[in-house]
């Protein structure tokens, strides 16, 4: 369970448009190695984590990306 | 909201940038702490910025509206205001 928050972690302020760099940003967010797919990988692997430490750490970087 | 002292009211983007800020003092030193729960130091970083956070999300809460659900309350009038306030990607900065 996951609880919302109405701002963003670091502050973004687009000043222009740019459909290159538009391009490179949307695959590190939903391209194959991106953080979509990280997220849900951390999230997945937390379940077989023999360590506590560890498994603390997979929900809460998998939380944040 | 009758109870605002509206000559108190704190800049918004200040006090927007001061919960950002310990946000991400908590969120970083809760990542070291699943890995070092004993260091007392990092658990005294922990209380100090996480206070912080919450009395600066009641505060916004209070005069801008709420930023979470559990600060929904402080802003509660006769009205839900969670829908009124812009979202972080519109009017460029939040």
């Amino acid at each position: 369970m996951w609880n919302y928050e109405k701002r963003l972690q670091y502050p973004v302020n687009i000043t222009q448009t740019n459909p290159k760099i538009a391009q490179v940003i949307i695959s590190q967010f939903g391209g194959p190695d991106g953080e979509l797919s990280a997220s849900m990988r951390y999230l997945a692997q937390r379940y077989t984590m023999p360590y506590r430490e560890v498994t603390g750490i997979l929900t809460d970087i998998g939380t944040e990306e | 909201m009758s109870d605002i002292n509206l000559e108190n009211k704190p800049n918004r983007k200040e006090l927007l940038c001061l919960i950002n800020q310990a946000s991400f003092a908590v969120d970083d030193v809760k990542l070291y702490l699943d890995t070092h729960p004993c260091d007392t130091a990092a658990l005294d970083y922990f209380y100090e910025h996480s206070k912080i956070r919450n009395q600066a999300l009641r505060e916004y809460a209070k005069y801008y509206g709420p930023l979470t659900v559990d600060t929904a309350v402080a802003s509660c009038t006769d009205r839900w205001n969670w829908i009124n306030e812009p979202w972080p990607w519109q009017e460029g900065w939040c």
